[in-house]
């Protein structure tokens, strides 16, 4: 067709019977055939994205044009016909655009696969810090924990003697103070020390609230040890405590059990062993099977097939006694686990320091 | 303490072997830690715990090994061959001070003959790694790691008057020791003396004078019972920890002195012969009656959850020699649960004074593996700490911006601590430490964060982003006094070079914008200019939280040069320190009070203004002018280009503003734009005399 007819109406064109509306459609969809086919095949997705436009766009396109030039003004006698025809146009326009438009898609694919990039190359690494392995320990534990309905609380790191030692059944001159050498704060008024022990916060909390009681105490703890591979002048402990008027020793150890199996793995396996604390009666070493031999016995175990995890047992009667509990009704479980311990079980760490030269390369290991 | 098998069988007619032995008494409570295959057989290492004297000797092991196997423990009896002559004949005993001495008996031998000791006995001691003396002073050590009595042999020739004094020893009152050492005594230890002077310091050490030697002939033999505490601070005071001591501080048998002084005679007359003269003198000021504890299931089942037979109770506690005698009136009733036992505490088991402690003999024997694990049922909701949740964002803000959390021993060295410490705060110093780098606790976390910087400068770690959240310590009238802080420190790239960028170097705006990060967590931060003098004076800035003038964090910027120069630090490092409760307080308000701003349905437009400005004029008065000009539809200004020299005269510097428009009404006019550049560049001339040049 030479002038495009769409820009003119039909009375213009001379169109005025069924037969010549037919026609000049007939026209339009051989010329729409050519020109897709001729579009599609050059593979070129901007081209036909173009060609599409002309035929649909929705201000300007051919579709549009007819129908505000040729439909819009048309008399009565066609009308009927140019609006059948055009809808006929119309479907087979979106039908073929629809086909020919995903082997366009195609042909363009295989022009994105020729520009292959070096997969192997690192990509931009954002820095991303990380929690420190304590931080990510404690996360653990506590929420372990608290998934048995223990809250979480803290205390002073400056504690006083009475809190550290005494109100926890530990006189002065009693052997169990050899355990904890002690470093003492010049001048403060109360002779405060740095806690050995996170077990003050039993203390402290039993004074403040009544029965019944379930809080675990993360920290830090201080004894005056000189450092070496597994010792240093800090660690970290969690303490645990539950009081109430029925707790007893099958719940102490179906605790300890259940925080074993979690942090350790479902296969791990507890042993209580009595043992002595002057604040826990019974009391016991809480063992679970080695990690490293897994129970058959190795030389981390010294062939007993156990490590030793924690020290626990039943609060003494003789601490209620300090916090006006009535140790005839009440009866409860404690536990200080050393964090740092234990971390470096479940990692295989075998030098303390590590955890405190904050050395970035160590630091990076534990994303 | 070591544990020699073979030792054990005269005790007890034990068959297990020492491995089962290992394992059957550690879940008992005595903790073996490991055997050792000597010649002479098996040594076990024993952890004994301190509230079990009674087991630092082979005859309390055979005890708990009897209640183990539920065998009968046998008798020490010793056979002696006495004189006519009565020991209180030979010599006299007064004990002067009865606090620090609840019982003092002496045997006198005579006519014993000092030798080496026969090969059986040094045998049995080299197995438990003693080393063998002579035939007087083994006799003596045997019995100790035989019954846990310490006792002590003294040339009775050279006790002036032939006789013993226990009391306090005199304020200055001077002795030369078994090991050599003259020490100096003070009014509150126990000695031995004869009638002019110390011859002993009670249960610790015997003197170097009335010493046992190749010459003596005639002994006495002192076995005796000293209060505990007194034994512990005379021993820590002196720094001599003796096998004695131990014992003695720990509490000895009083009512076993007597017995093992005479297994210690009949020893040492079967290796040196002599003469033992008939009895002892035995003084005895602190006998006290056997203490009375009832046991009953009731509270067993109480403290335990889970029940044990009378017969198990019963085997255990009689083994163990508590003498359970039935007392509740269904005595017929097997299993009662109102069965109750009246049981009386052995003199070799004071730390057992109450019921509990009979449970836990009675448990630790039944067996802890015998109670059923149960998980308590919860009551009440557990919480997490207070700004658990808020923290947690933080470290998470942190971390996401590159940042490596590090954990730090808070104690410091003083003089580091020093130069960071903030002006008017006491520190908290160490009264006794163990290191000059570990004397107080830090009084700002900015030491630790520098130590951690240095410890990876010196270990090939140049890039480094840490953050730390932990306490500062100090004294407030006497008292102490713990501050939560959020520290943070940076040296080397901020981003390093690769194929796909350039390297650039971590600058004061990094840490700035990092800072402004963790501030919209707050709700912002506002910087003032200046900060402590460890701080680059240009580069150092107080954040406190914006909206709120007396809400001081801390400070934060490029350590000075001075310092860095001292502590050989060859990057710029840049640090900040924020103190944590309020920072955290903030950020749950400003969550709180977080609500949601609709989106305008209209675009914003950005117009960028060139403004010639003189040195001292600061973006922020930049910024403040424009908005104080009260363009409803003003969103945001931005510092998009800044620079110095070229064209723009000296004294002066380009800044090139971006400031965004956008109404929520309807889409901006060009009139509009226009009106509010021209408003904008009037201002900027009339405040700064700036010359402008919009684009």
């Amino acid at each position: 067709m030479a002038a495009d007819p769409t820009t003119q109406t039909l009375a213009e064109l001379g169109v005025d019977s069924p037969e010549k509306v037919a026609e000049l459609f007939g026209e339009l969809r051989r010329d729409f055939d050519h020109q897709a086919n001729v579009h599609s095949s050059l593979g070129d997705q901007e081209q036909w994205r173009l060609f599409v436009l002309a035929w649909t766009g929705r201000k300007s396109g051919v579709l549009t044009r007819i129908t505000e030039n040729w439909l819009r003004p048309a008399g009565k006698d066609i009308k009927p016909v140019v609006g059948q025809s055009l809808n006929g146009l119309k479907a087979q326009v979106e039908a073929m655009l629809t086909g020919l438009g995903a082997l366009v898609r195609d042909t363009g694919e295989s022009a994105d696969a020729r520009d292959q990039i070096d997969l192997s190359l690192p990509g931009v690494e954002r820095p991303i810090g990380t929690r420190h392995l304590i931080r990510q320990t404690f996360e653990d534990l506590e929420r372990i924990f608290l998934s048995i309905g223990f809250s979480v609380v803290e205390g002073p790191e400056i504690e006083t003697p009475y809190y550290n030692f005494e109100a926890l059944n530990i006189p002065e001159h009693h052997p169990a103070r050899d355990n904890m050498d002690t470093f003492y704060i010049e001048g403060a008024r109360g002779g405060h020390l740095l806690r050995t022990h996170t077990s003050p916060m039993q203390i402290r909390t039993m004074e403040k609230q009544p029965p019944p009681v379930r809080i675990v105490v993360p920290g830090k703890v201080y004894r005056r040890d000189n450092p070496d591979s597994t010792h240093g002048y800090m660690f970290h402990q969690i303490e645990g405590l539950a009081v109430d008027t029925d707790i007893t020793f099958c719940d102490f150890k179906g605790t300890v059990e259940y925080f074993v199996r979690e942090f350790l793995g479902p296969k791990a396996k507890t042993r209580l062993r009595p043992s002595y604390f002057p604040f826990t009666e019974p009391s016991a070493e809480v063992d679970a099977t080695c990690h490293v031999c897994g129970g058959s016995g190795c030389r981390v175990c010294k062939f007993s097939g156990w490590i030793e995890l924690f020290g626990a047992g039943m609060v003494n009667p003789a601490v209620y006694g300090f916090v006006n509990y009535d140790p005839k009704k009440l009866s409860g479980f404690a536990f200080g686990m050393g964090v740092d311990r234990l971390a470096m079980m479940k990692y295989g760490i075998s030098e303390l320091p590590l955890l405190y030269q904050n050395d970035a390369r160590f630091l990076r290991q534990f994303p | 303490m070591k544990v020699f098998y073979n030792w054990l069988k005269e005790f007890v007619d034990v068959t297990a072997p020492a491995a089962e032995l290992r394992a059957r008494l550690s879940l008992a409570g005595i903790s073996v830690d490991s055997i050792e295959e000597s010649v002479a057989g098996p040594v076990l290492d024993a952890e004994i715990t301190a509230n079990r004297p009674d087991c630092l000797g082979h005859y309390g092991i055979a005890r708990e090994i009897a209640a183990i196997y539920r065998l009968p423990v046998k008798p020490v009896q010793p056979k002696l061959k006495e004189s006519a002559e009565k020991a209180s004949s030979a010599t006299r005993v007064e004990i002067e001070s009865p606090d620090l001495c609840g019982r003092y008996t002496a045997r006198i031998l005579r006519g014993v003959k000092i030798g080496p000791s026969p090969g059986w006995l040094r045998e049995r001691l080299e197995a438990i790694g003693q080393k063998s003396i002579n035939n007087v002073v083994d006799a003596t050590n045997a019995v100790m790691f035989e019954l846990g009595q310490p006792q002590h042999a003294f040339d009775l020739d050279k006790l002036a008057e032939r006789r013993i004094v226990v009391r306090r020893a005199r304020a200055g009152e001077k002795i030369r020791t078994l090991d050599g050492i003259e020490r100096t005594l003070t009014k509150d230890m126990c000695v031995i003396a004869d009638a002019a002077r110390a011859v002993a310091i009670a249960g610790v050490m015997g003197g170097a004078e009335s010493e046992i030697g190749a010459g003596s002939r005639n002994i006495l033999l002192e076995s005796a019972w000293f209060e505990p505490t007194s034994i512990r601070r005379t021993s820590k005071a002196l720094g001599l920890r003796t096998e004695a001591s131990y014992r003695f501080e720990r509490g000895a048998d009083p009512e076993m002195a007597e017995l093992a002084s005479r297994r210690a005679a009949e020893l040492i007359q079967q290796l040196g012969g002599g003469e033992i003269l008939a009895g002892a003198v035995d003084k005895y000021p602190r006998r006290e009656a056997p203490r009375k504890i009832e046991f009953t299931r009731k509270e067993f089942l109480r403290v335990m959850g889970a029940d044990a037979t009378d017969r198990d109770i019963e085997e255990i506690l009689s083994a163990l020699g508590f003498h359970p005698v039935r007392t509740d009136a269904n005595r017929g009733g097997v299993g009662s649960p109102d069965a109750a036992w009246q049981c009386e505490q052995p003199s070799w088991r004071r730390d057992v004074a109450g019921e509990t402690d009979l449970i836990e003999e009675v448990a630790r024997h039944y067996g802890y593996d015998k109670f059923p694990p149960r998980l308590p049922p919860a009551k009440q909701p557990a919480h997490r700490l207070p700004h658990a949740e808020a923290e947690d964002r933080l470290r998470e803000r942190a971390i996401a911006l590159g940042y490596e959390e590090i954990v730090a021993i808070p104690l410091v060295d003083a003089r580091r601590d020093e130069r960071f410490r903030p002006e008017g705060v006491a520190p908290a110093v160490i009264g006794n430490p163990l290191a000059e780098d570990a004397s107080v606790m830090r009084s700002t976390g900015i030491v630790s964060m520098i130590g951690a910087l240095e410890w990876n400068l010196n270990h090939g770690q140049r890039n480094l982003r840490l953050f730390e959240i932990g306490r500062t310590y100090s004294l407030r009238g006497g008292e102490p006094v713990e501050t939560a802080v959020l520290t943070l420190g940076a040296t080397g790239f901020a981003r390093e070079k690769t194929v796909h960028e350039a390297a650039r170097e971590f600058e004061f705006a990094d840490l700035k914008g990092d800072l402004d990060r963790i501030g919209e967590l707050a709700g912002g931060f506002a910087w003032k200019s200046g900060g402590p003098a460890w701080l680059a004076a240009g580069h150092a800035a107080r954040l406190s939280l914006a909206g709120g003038a007396d809400r001081a964090l801390g400070a934060t910027g490029k350590l000075s040069q001075r310092v860095a120069e001292q502590l050989k630090l060859r990057q710029q490092i840049f640090l900040a320190e924020l103190a944590l409760e309020p920072l955290l307080a903030g950020m749950e308000a400003a969550r709180a009070s977080l609500r949601f701003a609709p989106l305008s349905r209209f675009p914003a437009v950005e117009r960028d203004f060139s403004v010639v400005l003189p040195d001292g004029v600061t973006f922020a008065q930049v910024a403040d002018t424009i908005r104080a000009l009260g363009i409803p539809e003003l969103r945001r200004i931005q510092a998009a280009d800044l620079f110095r020299g070229g064209q723009v005269p000296a004294g002066k510097y380009s800044l090139m503003i971006r400031v965004t428009f956008e109404s929520a009404q309807a889409t901006l006019t060009d009139a509009q734009i226009a009106e509010f550049s021209s408003r904008i560049v009037a201002a900027m001339q009339q405040r700064f005399g700036a010359a402008l040049r919009t684009s």
